[in-house]
Protein backbone atom coordinates (compact mmCIF):
# COMPACT_ATOMS: atom_id res chain seq x y z
CA UNK A 1 0.00 0.00 0.00
CA UNK A 2 2.95 2.70 0.82
CA UNK A 3 4.12 1.70 -2.42
CA UNK A 4 1.71 2.23 -4.24
CA UNK A 5 1.23 5.68 -2.86
CA UNK A 6 4.56 6.25 -3.21
CA UNK A 7 4.59 5.89 -7.11
CA UNK A 8 1.52 8.24 -6.86
CA UNK A 9 3.42 10.68 -4.98
CA UNK A 10 5.99 10.56 -7.54
CA UNK A 11 3.78 10.83 -10.45
CA UNK A 12 1.91 13.65 -9.23
CA UNK A 13 5.63 15.31 -8.50
CA UNK A 14 6.71 14.78 -12.08
CA UNK A 15 2.93 16.46 -13.52
CA UNK A 16 3.49 18.96 -11.62
CA UNK A 17 7.10 19.33 -12.61
CA UNK A 18 6.66 19.31 -15.94
CA UNK A 19 3.23 21.89 -16.35
CA UNK A 20 4.69 23.96 -13.63
CA UNK A 21 8.22 23.92 -15.66
CA UNK A 22 6.42 24.94 -18.43
CA UNK A 23 4.30 27.50 -17.38
CA UNK A 24 7.17 29.36 -14.75
CA UNK A 25 9.33 29.21 -18.15
CA UNK A 26 6.07 32.21 -19.50
CA UNK A 27 7.11 33.73 -16.42
CA UNK A 28 10.97 33.60 -16.95
CA UNK A 29 10.58 34.88 -20.27
CA UNK A 30 8.78 38.28 -19.30
CA UNK A 31 11.29 38.93 -16.18
CA UNK A 32 14.21 38.17 -18.31
CA UNK A 33 13.39 40.72 -20.72
CA UNK A 34 12.45 43.60 -18.41
CA UNK A 35 15.32 42.36 -16.79
CA UNK A 36 17.75 42.45 -19.83
CA UNK A 37 15.96 46.04 -20.84
CA UNK A 38 17.78 47.65 -17.80
CA UNK A 39 21.29 46.48 -18.19
CA UNK A 40 24.26 47.64 -19.81
CA UNK A 41 25.48 45.38 -22.74
CA UNK A 42 28.14 44.12 -21.20
CA UNK A 43 26.22 42.63 -18.44
CA UNK A 44 23.63 41.35 -20.54
CA UNK A 45 26.01 39.48 -22.46
CA UNK A 46 28.56 38.88 -19.82
CA UNK A 47 25.78 37.38 -17.26
CA UNK A 48 22.48 37.12 -19.06
CA UNK A 49 20.96 35.52 -16.11
CA UNK A 50 21.91 37.88 -13.54
CA UNK A 51 20.19 40.91 -11.84
CA UNK A 52 21.17 43.81 -13.18
CA UNK A 53 23.15 46.11 -10.45
CA UNK A 54 22.57 49.17 -11.18
CA UNK A 55 19.31 49.75 -13.76
CA UNK A 56 19.94 51.46 -16.30
CA UNK A 57 16.52 53.87 -17.29
CA UNK A 58 18.51 55.29 -19.65
CA UNK A 59 18.07 52.55 -21.78
CA UNK A 60 13.93 53.30 -21.70
CA UNK A 61 14.46 56.97 -22.58
CA UNK A 62 16.89 55.84 -25.21
CA UNK A 63 14.44 53.90 -27.06
CA UNK A 64 11.55 56.13 -26.42
CA UNK A 65 13.55 59.39 -27.67
CA UNK A 66 16.38 58.48 -29.56
CA UNK A 67 15.07 55.48 -31.58
CA UNK A 68 11.60 57.27 -31.64
CA UNK A 69 9.70 53.99 -29.86
CA UNK A 70 7.40 57.27 -28.23
CA UNK A 71 6.19 58.04 -31.86
CA UNK A 72 5.52 54.38 -32.55
CA UNK A 73 3.90 53.58 -29.34
CA UNK A 74 1.21 56.55 -30.28
CA UNK A 75 0.90 55.59 -33.73
CA UNK A 76 0.29 51.72 -32.38
CA UNK A 77 -2.11 52.89 -29.74
CA UNK A 78 -4.08 55.06 -32.46
CA UNK A 79 -4.37 52.47 -34.97
CA UNK A 80 -5.35 49.69 -32.52
CA UNK A 81 -7.82 51.93 -30.51
CA UNK A 82 -9.80 53.30 -33.98
CA UNK A 83 -9.22 49.97 -35.64
CA UNK A 84 -11.17 48.46 -32.53
CA UNK A 85 -14.15 50.96 -31.99
CA UNK A 86 -14.61 50.74 -35.69
CA UNK A 87 -14.75 47.14 -35.79
CA UNK A 88 -17.48 47.12 -33.26
CA UNK A 89 -19.44 49.94 -35.12
CA UNK A 90 -19.57 47.69 -37.98
CA UNK A 91 -19.57 44.48 -36.74
CA UNK A 92 -22.18 44.42 -33.88
CA UNK A 93 -25.16 44.94 -35.81
CA UNK A 94 -24.02 43.16 -38.47
CA UNK A 95 -23.88 39.83 -36.23
CA UNK A 96 -26.99 40.44 -34.63
CA UNK A 97 -29.01 40.81 -37.56
CA UNK A 98 -27.14 37.30 -38.81
CA UNK A 99 -28.19 35.79 -35.96
CA UNK A 100 -31.27 37.26 -35.12
CA UNK A 101 -33.43 37.94 -37.92
CA UNK A 102 -35.44 36.33 -40.34
CA UNK A 103 -34.72 36.58 -44.38
CA UNK A 104 -33.83 34.92 -47.15
CA UNK A 105 -30.47 33.92 -47.59
CA UNK A 106 -29.59 34.87 -44.05
CA UNK A 107 -26.95 31.45 -43.68
CA UNK A 108 -25.86 31.64 -46.82
CA UNK A 109 -24.54 35.36 -45.56
CA UNK A 110 -23.35 34.20 -42.70
CA UNK A 111 -21.56 31.16 -44.14
CA UNK A 112 -19.85 33.73 -46.78
CA UNK A 113 -18.21 36.03 -43.65
CA UNK A 114 -16.92 32.92 -42.17
CA UNK A 115 -15.51 32.20 -45.38
CA UNK A 116 -12.97 35.11 -45.19
CA UNK A 117 -11.58 33.26 -42.21
CA UNK A 118 -10.28 30.80 -44.72
CA UNK A 119 -8.49 33.39 -46.89
CA UNK A 120 -5.11 33.36 -45.90
CA UNK A 121 -3.53 37.39 -45.14
CA UNK A 122 -0.93 36.64 -47.49
CA UNK A 123 -3.37 36.49 -50.87
CA UNK A 124 -4.34 40.13 -50.19
CA UNK A 125 -1.00 41.71 -49.51
CA UNK A 126 -0.15 42.88 -53.63
CA UNK A 127 -3.93 43.22 -54.59
CA UNK A 128 -4.36 45.23 -51.14
CA UNK A 129 -0.49 46.76 -51.71
CA UNK A 130 -2.12 48.30 -55.12
CA UNK A 131 -5.17 48.83 -54.58
CA UNK A 132 -3.73 51.41 -51.16
CA UNK A 133 -1.84 53.16 -53.40
CA UNK A 134 -4.26 53.60 -56.42
CA UNK A 135 -6.42 55.64 -53.50
CA UNK A 136 -3.44 57.33 -52.22
CA UNK A 137 -3.33 55.71 -49.45
CA UNK A 138 -0.45 53.67 -48.71
CA UNK A 139 2.05 53.94 -46.30
CA UNK A 140 -0.93 55.94 -44.01
CA UNK A 141 -2.03 55.32 -40.96
CA UNK A 142 -5.83 55.60 -41.95
CA UNK A 143 -5.26 52.93 -45.32
CA UNK A 144 -4.06 50.33 -42.19
CA UNK A 145 -6.98 51.08 -40.13
CA UNK A 146 -9.07 50.68 -42.78
CA UNK A 147 -7.08 47.12 -43.61
CA UNK A 148 -7.22 46.01 -39.91
CA UNK A 149 -11.14 46.85 -39.87
CA UNK A 150 -12.09 44.72 -42.81
CA UNK A 151 -10.40 41.58 -42.26
CA UNK A 152 -11.16 42.02 -38.82
CA UNK A 153 -14.71 41.25 -39.56
CA UNK A 154 -15.24 37.63 -40.71
CA UNK A 155 -13.52 37.02 -37.18
CA UNK A 156 -15.76 39.04 -35.16
CA UNK A 157 -19.08 38.43 -36.72
CA UNK A 158 -18.60 35.13 -35.93
CA UNK A 159 -17.67 34.94 -32.31
CA UNK A 160 -20.33 37.93 -32.15
CA UNK A 161 -22.90 35.68 -33.63
CA UNK A 162 -22.59 32.94 -31.16
CA UNK A 163 -23.41 35.69 -28.27
CA UNK A 164 -26.14 36.83 -29.60
CA UNK A 165 -27.89 33.07 -30.66
CA UNK A 166 -27.34 32.52 -26.74
CA UNK A 167 -29.27 35.27 -25.70
CA UNK A 168 -32.83 34.16 -24.50
CA UNK A 169 -35.92 35.09 -27.06
CA UNK A 170 -38.32 35.68 -24.10
CA UNK A 171 -37.00 39.03 -23.61
CA UNK A 172 -36.84 40.62 -26.65
CA UNK A 173 -40.55 38.87 -27.42
CA UNK A 174 -41.42 40.74 -23.98
CA UNK A 175 -40.18 44.17 -25.69
CA UNK A 176 -42.03 43.91 -28.41
CA UNK A 177 -45.14 43.44 -26.91
CA UNK A 178 -43.93 46.45 -24.85
CA UNK A 179 -44.19 48.31 -27.90
CA UNK A 180 -40.28 48.82 -28.87
CA UNK A 181 -39.31 48.82 -32.20
CA UNK A 182 -36.97 46.58 -33.39
CA UNK A 183 -34.07 49.11 -33.70
CA UNK A 184 -35.22 49.63 -30.05
CA UNK A 185 -34.69 46.21 -29.35
CA UNK A 186 -31.54 45.91 -30.16
CA UNK A 187 -30.76 48.98 -28.48
CA UNK A 188 -32.13 48.78 -24.96
CA UNK A 189 -31.97 44.87 -24.63
CA UNK A 190 -30.00 42.94 -27.10
CA UNK A 191 -26.91 44.90 -26.90
CA UNK A 192 -26.81 44.98 -23.27
CA UNK A 193 -27.03 41.67 -23.04
CA UNK A 194 -24.68 41.11 -25.08
CA UNK A 195 -22.20 43.41 -23.54
CA UNK A 196 -19.63 40.86 -22.09
CA UNK A 197 -19.65 39.37 -25.70
CA UNK A 198 -18.92 42.61 -27.32
CA UNK A 199 -15.98 43.19 -24.39
CA UNK A 200 -14.60 40.37 -25.88
CA UNK A 201 -14.12 40.43 -28.94
CA UNK A 202 -12.69 44.30 -28.33
CA UNK A 203 -10.04 42.76 -26.12
CA UNK A 204 -9.55 40.12 -28.80
CA UNK A 205 -8.94 42.57 -31.40
CA UNK A 206 -6.75 44.83 -29.98
CA UNK A 207 -4.26 42.48 -28.56
CA UNK A 208 -4.50 41.01 -31.99
CA UNK A 209 -4.26 44.26 -33.95
CA UNK A 210 -1.65 45.64 -30.87
CA UNK A 211 1.03 43.03 -32.17
CA UNK A 212 0.12 42.88 -35.64
CA UNK A 213 2.49 42.34 -38.18
CA UNK A 214 2.45 41.29 -41.34
CA UNK A 215 0.13 43.66 -43.38
CA UNK A 216 2.01 47.07 -41.41
CA UNK A 217 5.17 45.25 -42.90
CA UNK A 218 3.45 45.29 -46.71
CA UNK A 219 1.36 48.91 -46.41
CA UNK A 220 3.36 50.92 -43.92
CA UNK A 221 6.74 52.35 -45.33
CA UNK A 222 7.94 55.79 -43.84
CA UNK A 223 9.29 55.59 -40.49
CA UNK A 224 6.79 58.42 -38.85
CA UNK A 225 4.20 56.11 -39.94
CA UNK A 226 5.60 52.93 -38.08
CA UNK A 227 3.89 50.63 -35.28
CA UNK A 228 5.63 49.36 -32.42
CA UNK A 229 6.57 45.86 -33.90
CA UNK A 230 7.85 47.77 -37.31
CA UNK A 231 9.98 49.53 -34.41
CA UNK A 232 11.53 46.76 -32.90
CA UNK A 233 11.93 45.29 -36.63
CA UNK A 234 13.34 48.22 -38.38
CA UNK A 235 15.56 48.80 -34.77
CA UNK A 236 17.30 45.27 -35.10
CA UNK A 237 17.76 45.75 -39.11
CA UNK A 238 19.71 48.83 -37.84
CA UNK A 239 21.41 46.74 -35.44
CA UNK A 240 23.25 45.36 -38.08
CA UNK A 241 25.42 48.35 -38.99
CA UNK A 242 25.61 50.37 -35.48
CA UNK A 243 26.76 47.05 -33.71
CA UNK A 244 24.44 45.56 -31.17
CA UNK A 245 22.51 47.94 -28.68
CA UNK A 246 21.04 44.86 -27.46
CA UNK A 247 19.72 46.09 -23.83
CA UNK A 248 18.49 49.28 -25.66
CA UNK A 249 16.34 46.51 -28.21
CA UNK A 250 14.86 44.86 -25.51
CA UNK A 251 13.67 47.77 -23.72
CA UNK A 252 11.71 48.83 -27.11
CA UNK A 253 10.30 44.71 -26.33
CA UNK A 254 9.80 45.89 -23.25
CA UNK A 255 7.85 48.50 -24.41
CA UNK A 256 5.55 46.99 -26.53
CA UNK A 257 4.65 43.72 -24.48
CA UNK A 258 3.73 45.77 -21.51
CA UNK A 259 0.38 46.83 -22.19
CA UNK A 260 -0.96 43.35 -23.52
CA UNK A 261 0.61 41.87 -20.61
CA UNK A 262 -1.41 44.11 -18.56
CA UNK A 263 -4.69 43.24 -19.74
CA UNK A 264 -4.23 39.63 -19.82
CA UNK A 265 -3.26 40.14 -16.01
CA UNK A 266 -6.78 41.58 -15.25
CA UNK A 267 -8.53 40.22 -18.45
CA UNK A 268 -7.12 36.47 -19.16
CA UNK A 269 -10.44 34.35 -18.47
CA UNK A 270 -12.34 36.24 -20.79
CA UNK A 271 -9.68 36.60 -23.18
CA UNK A 272 -9.18 32.63 -23.24
CA UNK A 273 -13.09 31.78 -22.72
CA UNK A 274 -13.01 34.13 -25.99
CA UNK A 275 -10.78 32.31 -27.84
CA UNK A 276 -11.81 28.75 -26.73
CA UNK A 277 -15.23 29.71 -27.88
CA UNK A 278 -14.17 30.91 -31.10
CA UNK A 279 -12.18 27.74 -31.97
CA UNK A 280 -14.32 24.56 -30.21
CA UNK A 281 -17.57 25.83 -30.54
CA UNK B 1 -40.24 42.16 -35.89
CA UNK B 2 -37.37 43.25 -37.70
CA UNK B 3 -38.10 45.03 -40.71
CA UNK B 4 -35.80 45.09 -43.81
CA UNK B 5 -34.79 48.59 -43.81
CA UNK B 6 -33.58 46.99 -40.60
CA UNK B 7 -31.53 44.02 -41.82
CA UNK B 8 -29.88 45.93 -44.69
CA UNK B 9 -28.33 48.97 -42.67
CA UNK B 10 -27.09 47.00 -40.01
CA UNK B 11 -25.31 44.87 -42.67
CA UNK B 12 -24.17 46.97 -45.22
CA UNK B 13 -21.07 48.35 -43.73
CA UNK B 14 -19.74 44.96 -42.69
CA UNK B 15 -20.80 43.84 -46.40
CA UNK B 16 -19.17 47.15 -48.08
CA UNK B 17 -15.75 46.61 -46.12
CA UNK B 18 -15.97 43.12 -46.08
CA UNK B 19 -16.33 42.95 -50.46
CA UNK B 20 -14.47 45.66 -50.93
CA UNK B 21 -10.83 45.25 -48.86
CA UNK B 22 -11.05 41.09 -48.04
CA UNK B 23 -13.68 39.60 -51.34
CA UNK B 24 -12.39 41.97 -54.12
CA UNK B 25 -8.65 41.84 -53.50
CA UNK B 26 -8.96 38.02 -53.20
CA UNK B 27 -10.37 37.94 -56.57
CA UNK B 28 -8.22 40.25 -57.80
CA UNK B 29 -5.09 38.20 -56.89
CA UNK B 30 -6.37 35.71 -59.22
CA UNK B 31 -6.63 37.92 -62.22
CA UNK B 32 -3.11 39.62 -60.80
CA UNK B 33 -1.43 35.87 -61.23
CA UNK B 34 -2.03 35.84 -64.94
CA UNK B 35 -0.04 38.97 -65.45
CA UNK B 36 3.29 40.05 -65.12
CA UNK B 37 3.89 43.46 -63.63
CA UNK B 38 5.99 45.70 -61.45
CA UNK B 39 2.62 47.86 -60.56
CA UNK B 40 4.17 51.23 -60.64
CA UNK B 41 2.83 52.57 -64.20
CA UNK B 42 4.16 49.94 -66.19
CA UNK B 43 1.47 47.96 -68.03
CA UNK B 44 0.64 44.56 -66.66
CA UNK B 45 1.11 42.18 -69.31
CA UNK B 46 -0.64 38.96 -69.82
CA UNK B 47 1.04 35.78 -69.81
CA UNK B 48 -1.27 33.31 -69.19
CA UNK B 49 -0.46 30.42 -66.78
CA UNK B 50 3.24 31.03 -67.22
CA UNK B 51 3.75 32.12 -63.83
CA UNK B 52 2.54 28.82 -62.42
CA UNK B 53 4.86 27.45 -64.76
CA UNK B 54 7.56 28.96 -63.35
CA UNK B 55 6.67 28.64 -59.66
CA UNK B 56 6.24 24.98 -60.61
CA UNK B 57 10.13 24.78 -61.70
CA UNK B 58 11.44 26.98 -59.02
CA UNK B 59 13.73 25.70 -56.49
CA UNK B 60 14.00 28.66 -53.92
CA UNK B 61 9.24 27.96 -53.81
CA UNK B 62 10.46 24.28 -53.52
CA UNK B 63 12.16 25.26 -50.67
CA UNK B 64 9.89 27.03 -48.98
CA UNK B 65 7.22 24.33 -49.67
CA UNK B 66 9.42 21.75 -47.90
CA UNK B 67 9.87 24.28 -44.88
CA UNK B 68 6.12 24.49 -45.08
CA UNK B 69 5.58 20.56 -44.55
CA UNK B 70 8.09 20.48 -42.00
CA UNK B 71 6.03 23.12 -39.57
CA UNK B 72 2.73 21.13 -39.98
CA UNK B 73 4.35 17.99 -39.44
CA UNK B 74 7.61 17.81 -37.97
CA UNK B 75 6.28 21.08 -36.04
CA UNK B 76 2.78 19.61 -35.65
CA UNK B 77 3.82 16.13 -34.02
CA UNK B 78 5.56 18.56 -31.18
CA UNK B 79 2.76 21.18 -30.30
CA UNK B 80 -0.14 18.47 -30.31
CA UNK B 81 1.73 16.04 -28.63
CA UNK B 82 2.56 18.45 -25.45
CA UNK B 83 -0.63 20.23 -25.70
CA UNK B 84 -1.96 16.69 -24.82
CA UNK B 85 0.31 15.80 -23.09
CA UNK B 86 -0.93 18.83 -20.76
CA UNK B 87 -3.96 18.51 -21.18
CA UNK B 88 -3.72 14.64 -19.94
CA UNK B 89 -1.74 15.60 -16.79
CA UNK B 90 -3.52 18.93 -15.96
CA UNK B 91 -6.88 16.55 -16.13
CA UNK B 92 -5.45 14.36 -13.63
CA UNK B 93 -6.69 16.32 -10.89
CA UNK B 94 -3.72 18.96 -10.48
CA UNK B 95 -4.43 21.66 -8.08
CA UNK B 96 -4.14 24.97 -10.12
CA UNK B 97 -5.08 23.96 -13.46
CA UNK B 98 -6.76 27.42 -14.54
CA UNK B 99 -3.14 28.86 -13.24
CA UNK B 100 -1.07 26.63 -15.17
CA UNK B 101 -3.35 26.94 -18.06
CA UNK B 102 -3.18 30.31 -18.05
CA UNK B 103 0.44 31.02 -17.70
CA UNK B 104 1.29 28.06 -20.81
CA UNK B 105 -0.98 30.72 -23.11
CA UNK B 106 0.27 33.71 -21.97
CA UNK B 107 2.64 34.30 -24.78
CA UNK B 108 0.39 34.17 -27.43
CA UNK B 109 -0.68 37.83 -26.22
CA UNK B 110 2.93 39.04 -26.65
CA UNK B 111 3.65 40.53 -30.35
CA UNK B 112 5.36 38.46 -32.25
CA UNK B 113 8.69 40.42 -32.77
CA UNK B 114 9.20 40.51 -29.22
CA UNK B 115 9.12 36.84 -28.69
CA UNK B 116 11.69 36.25 -31.66
CA UNK B 117 13.88 39.15 -30.52
CA UNK B 118 14.24 37.17 -27.32
CA UNK B 119 14.69 33.64 -29.01
CA UNK B 120 17.18 35.60 -31.32
CA UNK B 121 19.14 36.56 -28.46
CA UNK B 122 19.24 32.91 -27.11
CA UNK B 123 20.67 31.35 -30.05
CA UNK B 124 22.93 33.88 -31.20
CA UNK B 125 26.00 32.83 -31.95
CA UNK B 126 28.84 32.88 -29.15
CA UNK B 127 27.48 35.01 -26.51
CA UNK B 128 23.68 33.69 -27.29
CA UNK B 129 21.89 33.06 -23.62
CA UNK B 130 21.93 29.19 -24.65
CA UNK B 131 25.79 28.93 -25.20
CA UNK B 132 26.53 30.96 -22.01
CA UNK B 133 24.06 27.91 -19.91
CA UNK B 134 25.73 25.46 -21.79
CA UNK B 135 29.01 26.65 -21.22
CA UNK B 136 27.91 27.44 -17.73
CA UNK B 137 26.82 23.53 -17.02
CA UNK B 138 30.44 22.54 -18.97
CA UNK B 139 29.11 21.42 -21.85
CA UNK B 140 31.44 22.96 -24.20
CA UNK B 141 31.08 20.69 -26.54
CA UNK B 142 27.75 21.64 -27.26
CA UNK B 143 27.99 24.88 -26.67
CA UNK B 144 30.33 25.90 -29.67
CA UNK B 145 27.69 24.60 -31.98
CA UNK B 146 26.58 27.54 -34.05
CA UNK B 147 22.54 27.42 -33.67
CA UNK B 148 21.54 29.99 -36.37
CA UNK B 149 23.73 28.42 -38.82
CA UNK B 150 21.84 27.58 -41.79
CA UNK B 151 21.61 23.92 -41.11
CA UNK B 152 20.32 24.52 -37.93
CA UNK B 153 18.31 28.01 -37.92
CA UNK B 154 15.17 26.37 -39.24
CA UNK B 155 15.21 24.62 -36.06
CA UNK B 156 16.24 26.89 -33.84
CA UNK B 157 13.28 28.94 -35.46
CA UNK B 158 10.72 26.34 -34.45
CA UNK B 159 11.78 25.80 -30.94
CA UNK B 160 10.87 29.43 -30.19
CA UNK B 161 7.07 28.84 -32.70
CA UNK B 162 6.21 25.68 -31.00
CA UNK B 163 6.51 27.39 -27.58
CA UNK B 164 4.07 29.62 -28.42
CA UNK B 165 1.56 26.93 -30.54
CA UNK B 166 1.63 24.91 -27.53
CA UNK B 167 0.13 27.41 -25.16
CA UNK B 168 -2.60 28.40 -27.58
CA UNK B 169 -3.37 24.71 -28.68
CA UNK B 170 -3.47 23.77 -24.99
CA UNK B 171 -6.16 26.09 -24.12
CA UNK B 172 -8.22 25.17 -27.36
CA UNK B 173 -7.74 21.26 -26.45
CA UNK B 174 -8.58 21.84 -22.70
CA UNK B 175 -11.21 23.88 -23.62
CA UNK B 176 -13.23 20.82 -24.89
CA UNK B 177 -12.14 18.74 -22.32
CA UNK B 178 -13.61 20.59 -19.83
CA UNK B 179 -17.08 19.61 -21.57
CA UNK B 180 -16.50 16.26 -21.01
CA UNK B 181 -18.82 15.10 -17.77
CA UNK B 182 -16.36 14.82 -14.66
CA UNK B 183 -18.41 11.45 -13.75
CA UNK B 184 -17.04 9.79 -16.55
CA UNK B 185 -13.87 10.35 -15.68
CA UNK B 186 -14.41 9.22 -11.79
CA UNK B 187 -15.76 6.07 -13.15
CA UNK B 188 -13.07 4.99 -15.07
CA UNK B 189 -10.51 5.99 -12.35
CA UNK B 190 -12.97 3.61 -9.69
CA UNK B 191 -12.24 1.01 -12.35
CA UNK B 192 -8.52 1.64 -11.72
CA UNK B 193 -7.88 3.32 -15.18
CA UNK B 194 -4.25 4.39 -16.02
CA UNK B 195 -4.12 8.48 -16.59
CA UNK B 196 -3.16 7.43 -20.34
CA UNK B 197 -5.89 4.94 -20.17
CA UNK B 198 -8.41 7.62 -19.39
CA UNK B 199 -7.25 9.84 -21.81
CA UNK B 200 -7.16 8.01 -24.51
CA UNK B 201 -10.21 6.09 -24.06
CA UNK B 202 -12.17 8.80 -22.83
CA UNK B 203 -10.99 11.85 -23.72
CA UNK B 204 -9.33 12.09 -27.00
CA UNK B 205 -12.93 9.96 -28.53
CA UNK B 206 -15.62 12.55 -26.35
CA UNK B 207 -13.06 15.87 -28.41
CA UNK B 208 -12.80 14.13 -31.59
CA UNK B 209 -14.78 17.05 -33.37
CA UNK B 210 -12.35 19.37 -31.15
CA UNK B 211 -9.29 17.87 -32.21
CA UNK B 212 -10.30 17.95 -36.08
CA UNK B 213 -10.85 21.37 -35.67
CA UNK B 214 -7.52 22.23 -33.99
CA UNK B 215 -5.74 20.13 -36.40
CA UNK B 216 -7.16 22.11 -39.48
CA UNK B 217 -6.60 24.65 -37.63
CA UNK B 218 -2.77 24.11 -37.56
CA UNK B 219 -2.43 23.22 -41.11
CA UNK B 220 -4.16 26.42 -42.31
CA UNK B 221 -1.57 28.46 -40.09
CA UNK B 222 1.06 26.50 -41.36
CA UNK B 223 0.35 27.29 -44.83
CA UNK B 224 0.01 30.62 -44.49
CA UNK B 225 3.11 31.28 -41.68
CA UNK B 226 4.71 34.64 -42.03
CA UNK B 227 5.37 36.81 -39.01
CA UNK B 228 7.16 34.65 -36.66
CA UNK B 229 10.05 32.89 -38.93
CA UNK B 230 10.38 35.88 -40.95
CA UNK B 231 11.10 38.12 -37.51
CA UNK B 232 13.61 35.56 -36.67
CA UNK B 233 15.14 35.76 -39.72
CA UNK B 234 16.02 39.35 -39.64
CA UNK B 235 17.14 41.46 -42.34
CA UNK B 236 18.75 39.13 -44.78
CA UNK B 237 16.99 36.30 -43.72
CA UNK B 238 18.11 33.01 -44.37
CA UNK B 239 16.48 30.82 -47.51
CA UNK B 240 16.50 28.04 -45.30
CA UNK B 241 13.62 30.39 -42.91
CA UNK B 242 11.54 30.83 -46.49
CA UNK B 243 7.79 29.83 -45.97
CA UNK B 244 5.54 30.20 -49.22
CA UNK B 245 4.14 33.65 -47.73
CA UNK B 246 7.47 34.73 -47.13
CA UNK B 247 9.09 33.72 -50.60
CA UNK B 248 5.50 35.94 -51.51
CA UNK B 249 6.34 38.94 -49.84
CA UNK B 250 10.09 38.85 -51.02
CA UNK B 251 9.37 38.62 -54.42
CA UNK B 252 6.59 40.87 -53.91
CA UNK B 253 8.36 43.78 -52.17
CA UNK B 254 11.86 42.64 -51.76
CA UNK B 255 14.90 43.02 -48.67
CA UNK B 256 16.45 45.48 -49.54
CA UNK B 257 16.45 46.15 -53.16
CA UNK B 258 12.47 45.58 -53.90
CA UNK B 259 11.79 42.90 -56.47
CA UNK B 260 8.18 44.00 -57.41
CA UNK B 261 7.45 40.69 -59.36
CA UNK B 262 3.92 41.26 -58.09
CA UNK B 263 2.11 39.04 -60.33
CA UNK B 264 4.51 36.25 -59.80
CA UNK B 265 4.67 37.13 -55.98
CA UNK B 266 0.63 36.65 -56.44
CA UNK B 267 0.54 32.99 -57.71
CA UNK B 268 2.02 32.11 -54.80
CA UNK B 269 -0.91 33.15 -52.98
CA UNK B 270 -3.44 31.58 -54.97
CA UNK B 271 -1.37 28.53 -54.55
CA UNK B 272 -2.06 28.84 -50.52
CA UNK B 273 -5.20 29.19 -50.82
CA UNK B 274 -6.19 26.27 -53.01
CA UNK B 275 -3.49 24.64 -50.09
CA UNK B 276 -6.11 26.04 -47.74
CA UNK B 277 -9.16 24.41 -49.13
CA UNK B 278 -7.57 21.23 -49.74
CA UNK B 279 -6.83 20.59 -46.35
CA UNK B 280 -9.71 21.39 -44.64
CA UNK B 281 -11.39 19.52 -47.66
CA UNK B 282 -8.69 16.74 -46.76
CA UNK B 283 -8.76 16.66 -43.59
CA UNK B 284 -12.86 16.32 -43.45
CA UNK B 285 -12.34 13.33 -45.51
CA UNK B 286 -9.93 11.56 -43.55
CA UNK B 287 -11.16 12.25 -39.95
CA UNK B 288 -15.04 11.25 -40.87
CA UNK B 289 -16.21 9.34 -38.25
CA UNK B 290 -19.31 9.55 -35.62
CA UNK B 291 -19.53 12.81 -33.64
CA UNK B 292 -19.89 11.05 -29.74
CA UNK B 293 -23.17 12.98 -28.65
CA UNK B 294 -23.46 13.23 -24.51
Amino acid sequence: MSDFISARGIKRCVSYLVVGGWALFSVFFVVWVVLASLKRNRELFGSPLSIPTSPQWGNFVKTWVNNRFGDYFINSLLVTSVSVIAILIVAVPAAYVLSRGRFRGREALSSFFAFGMGVPFPLLFVPLFVMMASMRLADTLTGLTIVYVALSIPFTIYVLEGFFSSLPSELESAAIIDGCSDVQVFRHVMLPLAGPGVATVAILNFVGLWNEYQLSLVLINSPENRTLSLGIYSLITSMQYSGGDWASLFAGVTIVMVPTLILFVILSEKMISGITMGGVK
Amino acid sequence: MMRRRMVFAFLAPALLLYLGFLILPAVQAFYLSFYDTSGFGDTAEWVGLSNYATLWGDSVFWRAMRNMALIMFVGGVATFGLAFLFTMLMNAGMKGKKLFRTLIFMPNVIAVVAITTFWSFVFMPRYGMLTSFLKAIGLDGIASTAWTAPENVFYAMMVGLVWISVGFYTILIMAGADKIPADMYEAARLEGASTFQIFRQITLPMIWDVILITLILWAIQAVKIVEFPYAFGGPNIDQNLYTPAIYLYIMGFGQRESVYALGYSTTIGVVMFFLTIAIIVLMRFLFRRERVEF
